[in-house]
C-alpha cells in the first residue's frame, strides 16, 4: 500500500513552546493548523530545521500530539538538524510538510490496543492514545522502556488527561518499573486480549517485538513504525529504502510512502539488522 | 505583462514553454509532485533515469547529507522502459508540461532499444541520455570518453526522430571535449552537469556511509560553483542549447546559470526540501526579465574576453 499525498501541505507556523524534558528529550510545539486538522497517529511531517543550506534537507518527525491548531514533536539532539530545532524559541517560524506516510491502523471496534514504545519511539503514541479513545477504542496500554528512568518519556505526557490510557514502564537498569526490556512486558499486556499491537523504537527492539509476538497468540493487526535516512519524505528521491519480504525474497520498500508504519510480518527483520547503522546528520 | 520570450527551443520541434525544468532523479515521473504543486506550469520534467529492465535499486543507506549538499546512491530504481512507454506515457500525453524521458543503459544497443520502445508512445517531448550515472556498475563509461560518447549519440540519433539532450558528467578532465563530441554526433542539446562523485565517511565505523564502493553522486548548493564553471566551459565548446543544472535553489542561482551560458535550467535537489521551489524560480525569472527589460534570459550571457595569444 502507498500513502496518499493529497492531504500533505507545506505550511509555516509560529513556534509556541520548546520544552526540555528530563534525559535530553525535547518537545517542540508549533501553530500548524493544517497538520493539526489532518494528521493521524503514526503519520509524520517533514520539518525544516533552519533557513538552509546547512542542513539542506528537512527531517521527518512523527506528530506526537495535536491540540486545537497546534502540533507537538518529540526528539533528541542527535545531529545538526535536531540541534537547530531544539534551539528554536517561541515566535520563530517552523516549516512543515505533512501529513506524510502511512499511520497506525485504528478501528472503533478495537477493545484494546497495546503500544510498545522503546526510547524515542514514544513519539507517535500520545496522539495514538487520544485518537484511539476518541473513536471508541476500549482502552490503550502503552508499554514504554528506556535505558534508565531519566530517559523515560513522562507517563503523564502519554496520557494528557485522556481516560482509558495506561502506561507500564521498564528500564534496562531497573531505576524505574520493570527491570529489563520493554519486550518483556508484552506477554502480560496481551494476556487479557488485545486487537492490535503497535510498536515504535530502535530496530533491535522492533525485531525483538516481532519475534516475541510470533511466539504468542498475537492479534491480527501488528504494526511497527520504522525509520530510514530520508531525502524528500514523499516518494521521489527513493532514498529511504527498507528491506521487506515480497514474493518469497527481499525487496525494497520506501519508508516514506509504504511506511513508516508497516505490518510487522512484511518487514525482513534479518536484512534490516544486517544493514549498517544510518549516519545521523 | 512581460515582453520577454521565455520559450526555449531545444531543437527538432521540442520547444519548452519556459526555461525552468526539474532534474532527473529529483522529480520521479511527476506523479508525486502532481499531488503537491501545479506541475503543468513547469518548462519540462526530466524523468527519473529509465533503464531497459526494471531495477530494484541499491541497498540502503542510499542517501547521506553533507555540508550544503547530499550524496545519493539510489542505483537507478525505476519500473523499466516498457512500463514507462505503455503506462506512464499515457499520463504524460494528457499533460501540458513537456516530459523529457531520461534514458540510462549499459550498451549502445540497449540505449537504442530504449528510445525505439519510447518512440512508440505519445506524450514524450524529448530524451535526455544519461551517459554518466555514477551509481551503477556500467553506464558511466560513455560519459568519460568523447569518442565513446559520440558513438553512443550517433547510434541513438539514427534510431529516433525525437530531440536528444545529452546529460554530461562533470567527472572528466575536459567536459568541453565531450560536449563538442556529442554535438558533432547529432545531439540537439546538452545538460550540464550530472552529480559529482563524492564520499562521506562514518568516522565511528571507520568506513564510508554509503555501501558498495562507498561513493555516491553529490548534488545541492555545494556543487553550484562547480556546475557554473562546467556550464561556462560547455558553452564555450558548443553552439547547441545548454541546460544548466547543479545546486540551483533560488531565482538568483538560476540567473547565474544564464550568465554562465545556459539556455534553460533544471532545479534538482532543492525540490526535496521545498517542493514548490521550481515554480517560485519560474515566477522570479519572469519578474526579473520584466524588471530588467530583457527580451530573453540569454541576454544575460557573459561573453568571455578572448584569451591573450
Amino acid at each position: 500500500m502507498l500513502s496518499s499525498l493529497s492531504r500533505a501541505r507545506d505550511e509555516t507556523g509560529e513556534v509556541l513552546r520548546v520544552e526540555q524534558l528530563p534525559g535530553g528529550l525535547v518537545e517542540l510545539t508549533a501553530h500548524l493548523p493544517h497538520l493539526a486538522a489532518t494528521a493521524r497517529a503514526g503519520e509524520f511531517a517533514q520539518l525544516r530545521c533552519g533557513p538552509g543550506p546547512i542542513p539542506l534537507l528537512r527531517r521527518p518527525f512523527s506528530v506526537a500530539w495535536v491540540d486545537g491548531e497546534s502540533c507537538s514533536f518529540v526528539f533528541e539532539r542527535v545531529g545538526a538538524g535536531t540541534r537547530l530545532l531544539a534551539a528554536m524559541r517561541p515566535g520563530d517560524m517552523l516549516g512543515s510538510l505533512g501529513p506524510l506516510g502511512l499511520g497506525f491502523t485504528l478501528q472503533p471496534s478495537m477493545r484494546r490496543v497495546v503500544c510498545v514504545a522503546g526510547g524515542l519511539g514514544c513519539a507517535p503514541f500520545p496522539l495514538l492514545a487520544k485518537q484511539a479513545r476518541t473513536m471508541g477504542v476500549g482502552d490503550v496500554v502503552i508499554l514504554h522502556g528506556a535505558a534508565t528512568a531519566a530517559r523515560l518519556y513522562p507517563s503523564e505526557r502519554f496520557v494528557r488527561g485522556v481516560d482509558g490510557v495506561r502506561v507500564v514502564e521498564s528500564t534496562d537498569d531497573g531505576t524505574r518499573g520493570h527491570h529489563g526490556l520493554v519486550v518483556d512486558l508484552i506477554a502480560a499486556a496481551l494476556s487479557d486480549g488485545a486487537d492490535a499491537v503497535h510498536a515504535c523504537g530502535p530496530n533491535p527492539m522492533l525485531a525483538a517485538t516481532a519475534a516475541t509476538l510470533r511466539d504468542l497468540a498475537a492479534p491480527r493487526i501488528v504494526e511497527a513504525s520504522l525509520e530510514a535516512p530520508m531525502g524528500c519524505g514523499f516518494g521521489t528521491c527513493l532514498g529511504c529504502a527498507l528491506p521487506v519480504r515480497r514474493d518469497g525474497g527481499t525487496a525494497w520498500a520506501l519508508c516514506c510512502r509504504e511506511g513508516p508504519v508497516m505490518p510487522m510480518d512484511t518487514v525482513d527483520w534479518d536484512a534490516l539488522r544486517a544493514l549498517p547503522p544510518a549516519h545521523v546528520a | 505583462m512581460s515582453n520577454a520570450d521565455l520559450r526555449v527551443d531545444l531543437g527538432r520541434g521540442c520547444v519548452l514553454p519556459n526555461p525552468v525544468g526539474v532534474a532527473s532523479g529529483t522529480f520521479g515521473y511527476g506523479f508525486e509532485f502532481e499531488q503537491l504543486i501545479d506541475i503543468q506550469r513547469l518548462g519540462a520534467i526530466y524523468t527519473k533515469g529509465t533503464t531497459p529492465l526494471p531495477r530494484e535499486g541499491n541497498p540502503p543507506p542510499r542517501v547521506a547529507e553533507t555540508a550544503g549538499g547530499m550524496l545519493n546512491s539510489i542505483g537507478l530504481q525505476n519500473p523499466g522502459v516498457d512500463h514507462v512507454a505503455t503506462v506512464y506515457a499515457a499520463s504524460f500525453a494528457q499533460w501540458r508540461v513537456p516530459v523529457i524521458v531520461n534514458v540510462a543503459a549499459a550498451t549502445v544497443e540497449e540505449y537504442v532499444r530504449c528510445v525505439r520502445t519510447l518512440d512508440a508512445a505519445d506524450g514524450i517531448a524529448a530524451y535526455e541520455l544519461n551517459i554518466s550515472c555514477p551509481n551503477i556498475a556500467h553506464g558511466m563509461d560513455f560519459g568519460l570518453d568523447p569518442a565513446a560518447a559520440a558513438r553512443l549519440v550517433q547510434a541513438v540519433r539514427g534510431a529516433t526522430p525525437r530531440c536528444l539532450v545529452v546529460k554530461l558528467s562533470p567527472n572528466v578532465t575536459d567536459i568541453g571535449a565531450v560536449a563538442r563530441a556529442v554535438e558533432d554526433a547529432g545531439a540537439d542539446a546538452v545538460s550540464a552537469v550530472n552529480t559529482f562523485v563524492g564520499m562521506k565517511v562514518h568516522l565511528g565505523l571507520r568506513r564510508p556511509v554509503l555501501p558498495n564502493r562507498g561513493t555516491g553522486g553529490l548534488s545541492g548548493p555545494a556543487v553550484k560553483p562547480l556546475a557554473l564553471a562546467a556550464v561556462a566551459r560547455v558553452r564555450a565548446a558548443v553552439r547547441i542549447p545548454v541546460v544548466g543544472v547543479g545546486g540551483i535553489a533560488s531565482v538568483e542561482d538560476a540567473l547565474e546559470f544564464f550568465v554562465a551560458g545556459a539556455d534553460a535550467i533544471q532545479v534538482g535537489t532543492a525540490n526535496f526540501a521545498d517542493p514548490s521551489v521550481s515554480l517560485r524560480i519560474l515566477d522570479g525569472l519572469t519578474a526579473y526579465a520584466e524588471a530588467a527589460g530583457l527580451q530573453r534570459l540569454t541576454d544575460l550571457r557573459w561573453q568571455p574576453a578572448p584569451l591573450p595569444a
